[in-house]
């Protein structure tokens, strides 16, 4: 079958193609969202499946346009054939990269977690140079990072310096990440009345986002659960949303075993980035072959997921006050892709006064570091209009998302003040903490 | 998770069965492989296309249900045929909402320029019934899946095709160009350029992409600026006016508290007895166990994956239903292209509650239904009554099992 | 005859497949004008209806070396005159563990005696080349097989031909042949699509006819002992191998697995044949061709066919004295002067589509003589221009990102099928189909049929009903997918039923 080689990846571990089964029917081409705005890229039926018979092991990649596939997964989600399109498409992208060269640009894009650290701790510079006119020129005309586009602030201290010095913090964390207890080696179903649970947070959640992390431990403590924090580095999507399979893959590999030791000593995993979450529960086996993935995401939870579980069983803490806003809601692709439904509309719809909605849009356009290029700005923008057209129809006072990336991109779009679900649900909780 | 009804298939028949159950307070998962069929063909609901020409839909489909014992129409019946078909257009208020003419089927025009009938039509489509007035059929230069001419000249009308500036040398999708369309910008240049071309034309039909979010809105500016009335033209798929009613239904179940799962097939089922206990959801690699009360199975037929073929025989794969075989695979299909298939036929024989039966009709699990397309005893696509079958299906499948 | 259009030539030809073809071409560049004559469009007999393998000759040199000898002459002059219709993927025979290695031991010296370069691989070396065979297997020998186009290679040749002076009667059928003393006189024939009569006045009547050779020389009074074999094949969705897979055993059904552009075709069966206008594939040959096939390539047990199709091979009995000019088995070329006494008529048949240009050489030779020239051959040395549309995948897929696609499954472009038009020539819908792949790929023209309607009606080109053609379009395509539907294709049918009789009512 034509089935794509890079040589730089280890060929066992690209998943088999099956775009035997197209039937070419076009349903993908009523979803996709990038295709809906530009002509440049033909849509999943032919950039995916259609592509793929005509991809023959041993020739170069000349199909250009499959830079401009945004990783948004709708397509695959409305293929009732199950063709995996955009993992075509993703492992097309990789082996054009990897025989046209990856420009620096990308590099810094998806390394950000290296200087991440020194970035807050120099906060007030950074800030000030991610805002000066000059260097987002340098930026834009050297690196081909959009100018139009607000590079993200560094916060400081980190979530991971707030988490170790709060005074609530329990004091065996105190010493660093090494202390963790080392469980047993069995696999554990669903823990049932676990009072620890580990919390995966995320890049932008330390360094750029630190509130989604603090109300996620404050919802948490509040439904009687201690958080712990396993050592963790980025997850490794940037990279693979740009084609770096060997990147992601080294990332998922430091990650998993720390992860893996978490869930062996009994705790389940929760993160609130749907895309990391993503990444690890499904791309980390799937698509990267990580020995020891299935382990953890067995025991890896969206937050919102691992609420509702609780709520099915009476546990979960109920007692909101009442939040008189009107809110608009917007599902991440990521989360879609998932297959867990919307379980935060589930939870936030029990608070009192919340007059929420869901955002009927598709994608907002930013995909990951795909807004960010300057090449793609535009076509992330266009994507962006229909979701901020339906977010003007429902007029919302705050917009909620569960991914940073639609977070940037939906204020970016609106101007509007656009928060984690789980902000809201701590501020509802805020009087019975 | 525990559900008090998972309906499986995410197609017409699908979303009305969760409608039907969600309105009555129930908590339902729907869950879908995919989008199901809407985006592809259903631009308009058709019932009952093989009657009588000038026969009311009421008496042709009496007549059909005396003559057609286990046609799913017999099962459900008259009046719940009807309630189901009012459950559906009571989801489509004004500005887009769908008519009949008369409790007459229209004949709208289609792609090769041929009449067709049809039954439930959206306001959009009106102004091209019967195609007694001349009308001027509009096409655009890269947009592969419409052609003016060939809608127009079997109908002695005229076409004319026009370019869209900014899209040079380049084909255009469905769904871009109903995008495009919904920018006034657009819609006023090509609006004065079809008033030019009018030639005592007294309608202009377009393919049937006005728009995703306001496609009366589009129409009526549409007719404003070429000042006749304007009509869409179902396309070759993707459908855009399929993809409004499934925006609409998911729009209406979401806020209902339906949780969808879009994107994902079933593994297995979790059977005791002669009931189902739970759906296994296979994503690689978790597996989640879903568990209902009761499940409807409107996984459509072979398209949608509710029937699979293999050179041997035809299976239901969900729970291995049985499923009548029409002989060898050289038997299923008739010599020409344009006959009757026999494999058209086949499906899931169901009771009257539309419980898959097996030998001596003996029905196989208490809490399991079938919808839609899925169903023994209908060639939806020669009776012209797809969409008929699954409403009317879908919701008789969610009334019966709550007894509503 | 009154009423009828006369035309006047020093050589018609009867038929437009390769051989047809290839003499036209021959005798444009000797200079030596003629007609060529043809019923339907090019390629419509077994032209157009084989694995397009490009023979090395191992496929008969253990058991015809003569046959495999003209082979690898011609597949090396091919590939020199024609290298845009050849793809050069070498072939594998594969020896499975219940094949004799004997066998092929006597085949890699029967390569060496008929010069075809042969080497022995390992098991390892096979599966690493092509890992989709089956692991099973004990060894392979490479040999310089290849895929020919061959709808490329005769609209070339065709094309080149009539830029020398070549002239083309295509959707005309030869009525009558007038024999009067020792020489055909003329020729009645008839334009298939609006029934225009000619009469055609020849010096010289080669009959190059393939299948139908017989039935052509009965209108002279002649006969000539044929028997048809029908060949079946099915095509895959996807390409399963990049090089040509044949079984390491004396030729058999289902031996071969020829990769042709964006597929791989499956063959054959040899059926004997009574009926030269109808036939079909059977649902035995289709199991037949499976089991065999995925001996090689497990794969095929589950990969999708999207087409099953049949092509005729005409077989020659020996008929004892007077043909006596049968080159080799591959072919047969009769001197009707000497055979019958009919000093003007010639008949060439048989051969492979490789050998084509020998079988025109040795035709055109024939020919010379009769006329008492000895103007040289020189199709061996100049090569043919190639058309302008790319063939190779990855071109095609480049040049997908630069216009309107017409057909998504086989990446045709929409300029390309507008120029084909533009140029005139082209009388229905199956002309167009022959010059582009429109049509050959996933959904078998499911899309792309209504598309080209459209282009014709918008162009104005469309004459008469559109829908009528769509519908003898869609009864045409039927025949070649009824016999392989399951799985897959099974859902493409419900797609492609529910557009043409939901959709639009046809």
């Amino acid at each position: 079958m034509a089935t794509v080689n890079s040589k730089r990846m280890d060929k066992k571990t690209w998943p088999k193609s099956n775009a035997d089964v197209c039937i070419r029917c076009a349903t993908c081409m009523a979803v996709c969202p990038v295709s809906r705005v530009t002509p440049l890229f033909p849509g999943p039926k032919q950039a995916g499946p259609g592509a793929e018979r005509f991809r023959k092991s041993g020739d170069s990649s000349v199909d250009e346009w499959i830079d401009l596939c945004i990783g948004c997964h709708l397509c695959d989600m409305a293929c009732s054939s199950g063709v995996n399109i955009s993992e075509l498409n993703l492992m097309a992208k990789a082996k054009y990269l990897d025989e046209k060269g990856r420009p620096l640009r990308d590099w810094f894009l998806t390394h950000s977690f290296l200087f991440a650290g020194l970035a807050s701790f120099f906060s007030a510079i950074t800030n000030f140079l991610l805002k000066n006119q000059a260097v987002k020129w340098i930026a834009d005309s050297l690196l081909r990072i959009e100018r139009r586009r607000e590079l993200p602030a560094y916060q400081s201290p980190t979530f991971r310096q707030w988490f170790r010095k709060r005074p609530s913090s329990p004091p065996f964390e105190k010493g660093g990440d090494a202390c963790l207890p080392l469980g047993g080696q069995g696999f554990e179903p669903y823990s049932k009345d676990r009072k620890k649970v580990a919390y995966f947070y995320g890049c932008y959640t330390n360094t750029n986002e630190v509130d989604v992390g603090k109300a996620t431990v404050q919802v948490l403590e509040a439904n009687g659960l201690e958080v712990i924090l396993p050592p963790q580095e980025c997850c490794g999507l940037p990279m693979l949303g740009n084609g770096n399979f060997k990147g992601a893959r080294k990332m998922g590999l430091k990650n998993v075993p720390s992860l893996l030791k978490a869930v062996r000593s009994g705790l389940d995993i929760l993160f609130s980035s749907t895309s990391c979450g993503h990444m690890i529960r499904h791309d980390y086996s799937h698509l990267l072959a990580i020995p020891g993935t299935e382990e953890v995401a067995h025991h890896l939870f969206d937050l919102f997921e691992f609420l509702r579980n609780l709520r099915e069983r009476g546990n979960l803490n109920i007692h909101f006050k009442e939040l008189p806003l009107k809110i608009a809601y917007f599902p991440p692709c990521h989360l879609r892709s998932l297959g867990i439904g919307l379980p935060a509309l589930e939870i936030l719809r029990l608070i009192p006064g919340l007059e929420i909605e869901n955002i009927e849009a598709d994608c907002c356009g930013m995909g990951g570091t795909f807004g960010f290029k300057k090449e793609k700005y535009e076509i992330s923008q266009e994507i962006g209009k229909d979701l901020k057209e339906a977010i003007d129809r429902l007029n919302p006072e705050i917009v909620l998302t569960d991914c940073e990336g639609c977070r940037m991109q939906i204020r970016h779009l609106t101007g509007l003040k656009v928060l984690h679900p789980i902000q809201i649900l701590r501020d509802a909780l805020s009087d019975t903490k | 998770m525990h559900y008090d009804l998972i309906v499986m298939g995410m197609g017409l028949s699908g979303l009305m069965a969760a409608r039907t159950a969600a309105e009555a307070g129930k908590k339902v998962l729907i869950i879908g492989k995919g989008m199901g069929c809407l985006t592809l063909f259903s631009n308009t609901i058709d019932v009952l296309g093989k009657i009588p020409e000038e026969a009311r839909l009421k008496d042709g489909l009496s007549q059909w249900i005396q003559d057609h014992p286990d046609h799913p129409y017999s099962k459900v019946g008259l009046i719940g045929i009807d309630e189901s078909l009012s459950s559906f257009t009571s989801l489509f208020q004004s500005p887009y909402s769908f008519q009949t003419i008369g409790d007459r089927n229209s004949f709208i025009p289609t792609g090769a320029g041929i009449m067709r009938p049809t039954y439930l039509i959206p306001d959009t489509m009106v102004a091209g019934v019967s195609g007694n007035k001349k009308a001027l059929i509009v096409g655009f230069k890269g947009f592969r899946d419409f052609y003016a001419g060939y809608v127009a000249n079997p109908l002695k009308w005229r076409g004319v095709t026009l370019s869209i500036p900014d899209v040079p040398n380049q084909e255009i999708s469905a769904t871009a160009l109903s995008r495009w369309i919904e920018k006034r910008s657009f819609r006023e240049r090509i609006g004065e350029e079809v008033k030019k071309r009018l030639n005592g034309e007294t309608s202009v039909g377009f393919p049937a992409l006005l728009g995703v979010n306001d496609p009366m809105g589009v129409k009526m500016d549409l007719e404003e600026k070429i000042g006749v009335e304007v009509f869409e033209i179902p396309t070759l798929p993707p459908s855009i006016p399929g993809m409004r009613i499934f925006n609409r239904f998911k729009e209406w179940l979401i806020r209902r508290g339906v949780n969808i799962l879009s994107g994902y097939s079933i593994s297995k089922v979790s059977l005791k007895g002669r009931r189902c206990e739970g759906i296994h959801v296979h994503h690689p690699p978790v597996s989640t166990l879903y568990s209902a009360d009761h499940f409807i199975l409107a996984t459509g037929r072979f398209m949608g994956g509710g029937l699979k073929a293999d050179r041997r025989r035809i299976f239901e794969p969900v729970f291995n239903l049985p499923v009548s075989q029409p002989g060898s695979q050289e038997k299923w299909f008739e010599k020409s292209f344009f006959d009757e298939h026999p494999v058209h036929r086949v499906g899931i024989l169901t009771d009257s509650s539309l419980r898959p039966i097996g030998e001596a009709g003996k029905v196989i699990f208490e809490n399991v239904r079938a919808a839609g397309t899925i169903l023994a005893g209908h060639y939806c696509l020669d009776e012209k009554s797809r969409e008929g079958i699954e409403i009317a299906t879908g919701y008789w499948a969610a009334k019966n099992t709550f007894q509503i | 005859m009154k009423g009828s259009m006369r035309l006047q030539t020093e050589v018609l030809i009867i038929g437009g497949g390769a051989t047809g073809v290839g003499i036209a071409r021959d005798l444009s560049l000797r200079g030596i004008p003629s007609l060529l004559i043809e019923r339907e469009d090019f390629l419509s007999g077994a032209s157009g209806r084989n694995h397009g393998l490009f023979h090395s000759g191992g496929r008969y040199v253990v058991s015809d070396p003569e046959a495999a000898r003209e082979c690898i002459a011609e597949n090396r002059i091919l590939r020199k005159i024609v290298p845009h219709c050849i793809e050069e993927t070498d072939g594998l025979f594969v020896s499975l563990p219940e094949d004799s290695l004997d066998f092929r031991d006597r085949f890699i010296q029967a390569c060496e005696e008929a010069d075809i370069p042969a080497y022995l691989l390992s098991r390892d070396h096979v599966l690493s080349l092509e890992p989709e065979l089956n692991p099973d297997l004990l060894s392979a020998v490479n040999v310089p097989d290849g895929a020919i186009d061959p709808f490329e290679l005769v609209l070339a040749n065709a094309k080149d031909a009539e830029n020398r002076g070549a002239k083309f009667l295509l959707h005309s059928e030869v009525t009558s042949i007038l024999v009067e003393g020792d020489r055909v006189k003329n020729i009645l024939a008839k334009n298939t699509l609006h029934g225009e009569e000619y009469l055609i006045e020849a010096s010289y009547l080669i009959n190059a006819a393939g299948a139908w050779a017989d039935r052509l020389l009965k209108l002279a009074g002649l006969r000539m002992a044929m028997a048809l074999s029908k060949g079946s094949m099915l095509i895959t969705n996807q390409r399963l191998a990049n090089r040509v897979i044949n079984r390491c055993r004396p030729p058999s059904d289902g031996d071969i697995i020829v990769p042709n552009h964006t597929v791989s075709i499956l063959g054959t069966t040899s059926v004997r044949l009574e009926d030269l206008e109808h036939f079909e594939v059977t649902p035995q040959e289709v199991s037949l061709l499976i089991e065999e096939t995925s001996k090689m390539l497990p794969a095929i047990e589950e990969t999708r066919l999207i087409r099953a199709y049949a092509g005729i091979r005409p077989l020659f009995q020996s008929e004892g004295k007077g043909d006596d000019r049968a080159i080799s088995r591959g072919f047969v070329l009769i001197d009707h002067e000497k055979r019958d006494g009919i000093r003007n008529l010639i008949t060439i048949t048989g051969g492979k589509l490789v050998t084509y240009r020998l079988m025109a050489e040795k035709t055109s030779d024939l020919l010379c003589r009769k006329m008492g020239t000895d103007l040289p051959c020189s199709t061996h040395l100049k090569p043919i221009p190639a058309m302008d549309a790319p063939s190779n995948l990855k071109d095609r897929l480049k040049a997908s990102g630069e216009a309107e696609i017409l057909c998504d499954c086989e990446l045709v472009r929409t300029d390309e099928v507008e120029k084909i038009l533009k140029e005139g020539g082209v009388k229905d819908l199956q002309d167009i189909l022959h010059r582009t792949r429109l049509a050959k790929g996933t959904c078998q023209g499911g899309f792309c049929i209504y598309r080209l309607l459209g282009i014709l009606n918008e162009m104005g080109l469309a004459e008469g009903d559109s829908n009528k053609i769509l519908r003898g379009f869609l009864e045409e395509r039927w025949k070649g997918i009824r016999p392989v539907l399951w799985g897959s294709s099974i859902k493409e049918e419900e797609l492609i039923e529910s557009i043409y009789k939901g959709i639009f009512n046809l």
